[in-house]
């Protein structure tokens, strides 16, 4: 699986290598400023990206705009951004091309890294992975209008896992539940939201978005 | 209700907001008993119909028509023009005339009694008019206006000496020249080089008022106090020696007049001593105001708004400077007790895993675990601790998006309106970035709303902000704690807050910083 990484510090950049090559991992391209990520993610398309938010020339969001404008080029580029903060704003913006293929994590999640070398494959394949302290903002709204209202507490904890990029059998492991009711309370909020059954994948991005947007 | 209902109300309506128009046919009636008019009746009904067709109009008009009128009785009282007739109604008051002989010739004079009363009754008239002129709807008052507003000291008009006092003050001075001069003798009526004299007089006191205002006040105060000098002295002379026609202007004269006072004998010279009195008194106390017309005194004023504006910038620069430090206090104890803290205890870790790994390496690996764990929360209380000082999507995008999220964050529906067509100073940002959080936690927290509407724009140099909740209300700046520190913060910027929040809601806060926009890309660094 050919990645390409954009991190300007070079003891991060260096030790994503490092990590990223001991899972197994091939690197296409690492490199540390903006422009050059633009050139190696449209040019090289890589089957996956590590994307740094804040990178040079101007040190605010550059990665940010950089992976945003891959995919606008490169529909569906998988893109896993990693930040020393982790905004709502943000993730909104990078899953609203309902593209799937995002992923969008605190730096520290590197610490755990086989988590997050499953994280970087969930993401090549198409899948959301945020962060759970961006779920967890996202739980903190208190009340919610629209089809988000009518979602049971239940509902809401399994969109919230869903969220983290977890799969069913995950979710069920973490609930204590049946793989099989994290199914029926998938199903139930995809209808609830009026998500019409299509890729499994796609609708579970659909549910996060119509979270962040909630 | 029917169609002429609604007319005779609009009506009714129309002439309570005019009521001044109703003066017309008053003074119609009045002007009437004056000439010997076939018809006073048909005069009267055509006042009537104008003020019915064009009461607006009417009442505008009605101070000048007073005007007209008093000024007319004054000149009864003065004038001899009459002496054929000998008697003639003045509004309430019939005045009759008696021959009078003097030099070779015979005049007319009003009796002591009528006298007085068309003066009461012109001088009525007069101050009547000069009240509804200063009335804000009626035409051309705004002259008579800005004089109320300079004795008054209202209406941004600073409190000083009105320049367009020298003409009641001429007008009064005028008032003493010899009615011979003004009307001419019974022998020689018609115009009079005297009042030609009178007339310049008057214009170049307009004039002055017009382009001279500094010497326009000065010569109303010198004249007021001169003329009220006049009057104690012939009010003295008329109570000590009331058998003896008066000297000096009056000489040869019956009666003469001061200000509103004929003066024919003891009682009515004790009244005009008395007006000489309180126009010496007002004389001196219009005297002080005068400094307000010298340059130095300008300087002066100006020279005071400095001192309170230093004053304003050297008590907010110390509030700057004592929440700046305040800050780096508590970034200082956060990274004190946070990340340093968790830094040592991960170094102490490690050190403990070096002597470990090679006898008990399940041990080392728990130690290294451990490590990492507190390696993560240094980093959060690092996160946190940078949330406080510089927000990132605020340095990243700039106020409006960090605001957008802001209300992203926020545990309520937020309605964000932002139009910002470009990004104020970082600090200014910053400031207004805080306040918004600060209203919008309390929003949370303390009013329980259920939604909250955010706006942020820019306009006449202003930058504004309203955060508006449907809570509970009860919030108040002046009792300390959030929304008192943000004003603090936004007193560093001549920036204000203001908080609506009645008990039982809605909760509005109002920001407001003067601040230019630039549309530089802002950046973190």
């Amino acid at each position: 699986m050919r990645v390409v990484i954009g991190e300007d510090l070079f003891l991060l950049r260096d030790g994503l290598v490092r990590l990223l090559e001991a899972h197994g991992f091939e690197i296409a391209a690492a490199v540390g400023t903006a422009p050059e990520l633009l050139a190696a993610l449209t040019g090289l398309r890589p089957d996956v990206s590590i994307v740094d938010v804040r990178m040079p020339p101007s040190h605010t969001d550059d990665g940010l705009r950089v992976a945003i404008e891959a995919r606008r080029v490169v529909p569906g580029l998988p893109v896993l951004v990693l930040s020393q903060y982790v905004e709502q704003l943000y993730a909104a913006e990078l899953l609203a091309d309902r593209a799937g293929g995002v992923g969008y994590l605190l730096k520290d999640r590197v610490f755990s890294d086989a988590a997050f070398a499953e994280a970087v494959r969930d993401v090549a394949a198409g899948g959301t992975v945020l962060d759970p302290e961006v779920v967890a903002r996202l739980m903190a709204r208190r009340n919610r209008s629209g089809p988000l209202a009518a979602l049971t507490r239940r509902e809401r904890e399994v969109l919230a896992l869903m969220a983290e990029g977890r799969s069913n059998a995950a979710i069920a492991a973490r609930l204590f539940i049946a793989e099989k009711s994290v199914a029926k309370h998938a199903a139930g909020i995809f209808g609830r939201l009026g998500l019409a059954p299509s890729d499994d994948d796609n609708r579970r991005v659909l549910a996060v978005l119509a979270y962040l947007n909630g | 209700m029917t169609t002429s209902g609604n007319l005779l109300a609009r009506f009714l309506r129309g002439l309570r907001a005019n009521w001044p128009a109703l003066l017309l046919p008053l003074i119609a009636g009045g002007a009437l008993g004056l000439t010997a008019s076939t018809w006073p009746e048909l005069v009267i009904v055509l006042v009537l119909i104008l003020v019915v067709v064009a009461p607006r109009e009417s009442a505008r008009i009605a101070p000048y028509a007073l005007f007209a009128y008093g000024g007319y009785g004054l000149y009864l009282m003065h004038s001899l023009l009459i002496r054929e007739a000998n008697s003639v109604t003045y509004g309430f008051v019939h005045a009759s005339w008696r021959p009078v002989f003097a030099g070779d010739g015979a005049w007319y004079v009003a009796q002591a009694g009528d006298n007085r009363w068309v003066l009461v009754e012109a001088v009525t008239c007069l101050a009547a008019g000069v009240w509804l002129l200063a009335r804000p709807e009626s035409l051309g008052g705004g002259p008579v206006r800005r004089a109320v507003a300079q004795l008054r000291g209202t209406g941004g008009q600073p409190k000083t000496v009105p320049p367009l006092l020298l003409i009641a003050t001429l007008f009064l001075w005028e008032e003493l020249f010899d009615q011979d001069l003004w009307f001419g003798t019974p022998w020689q009526s018609g115009v009079t080089p005297m009042m030609l004299v009178a007339v310049l007089i008057a214009a170049a006191g307009v004039a002055a008022v017009l382009w001279l205002p500094r010497a326009a006040a000065v010569l109303a105060v010198a004249g007021t106090v001169l003329l009220g000098l006049v009057g104690v002295l012939s009010g003295v002379q008329w109570i000590t020696h009331p058998a003896m026609p008066p000297v000096g202007p009056w000489s040869g004269f019956t009666v003469g007049f001061y200000g509103v006072v004929p003066l024919d004998s003891g009682i009515t010279g004790a009244f005009a001593g008395l007006e000489g009195v309180a126009l010496v008194v007002a004389g001196c106390l219009l005297a002080p105001r005068l400094l307000t017309w010298s340059a130095d005194f300008e300087l002066a004023e100006r020279a005071q708004a400095l001192a309170r504006r230093v004053d304003g910038l050297t008590r907010t620069r110390s509030d700057a400077t004592e929440t700046a430090v305040a800050e780096l206090r508590r970034i200082e104890r956060d990274l004190h007790d946070g990340a340093q803290a968790r830094l040592v205890a991960v170094g102490m870790s490690l050190r403990a895993v070096e002597q470990l790994i090679g006898t008990n390496p399940e041990a080392a690996l728990a130690l290294v675990a451990e490590a990492r764990e507190t390696s993560s929360r240094a980093l959060a209380d690092l996160r946190d601790l940078v949330r406080g000082i510089y927000p990132p999507v605020l340095a990243d995008r700039g106020l409006a998006e960090g605001v957008r999220n802001l209300a992203l964050d926020a545990a309520v529906d937020v309605d964000v309106d932002v139009a910002l067509p470009g990004e104020p100073p970082m600090p200014v940002a910053a400031a207004v970035y805080f306040a918004v959080a600060e209203a919008l936690t309390n929003a949370v927290r303390h009013a329980r709303a259920d939604a909250v509407q955010v706006g942020l724009e820019h306009d006449g140099g202003m930058l504004r902000a309203t955060v508006a909740d449907d809570g509970r209300g009860g919030a108040d700046a002046a009792r300390g704690g959030g929304l008192a520190g943000v004003e603090r913060r936004l007193a560093t910027f001549d920036g204000i807050l203001a908080v609506s929040s009645p008990l039982g809601g809605p909760t509005i806060v109002a920001i407001e910083v003067p601040c230019a926009l630039s549309s530089v890309k802002i950046s973190s660094c």
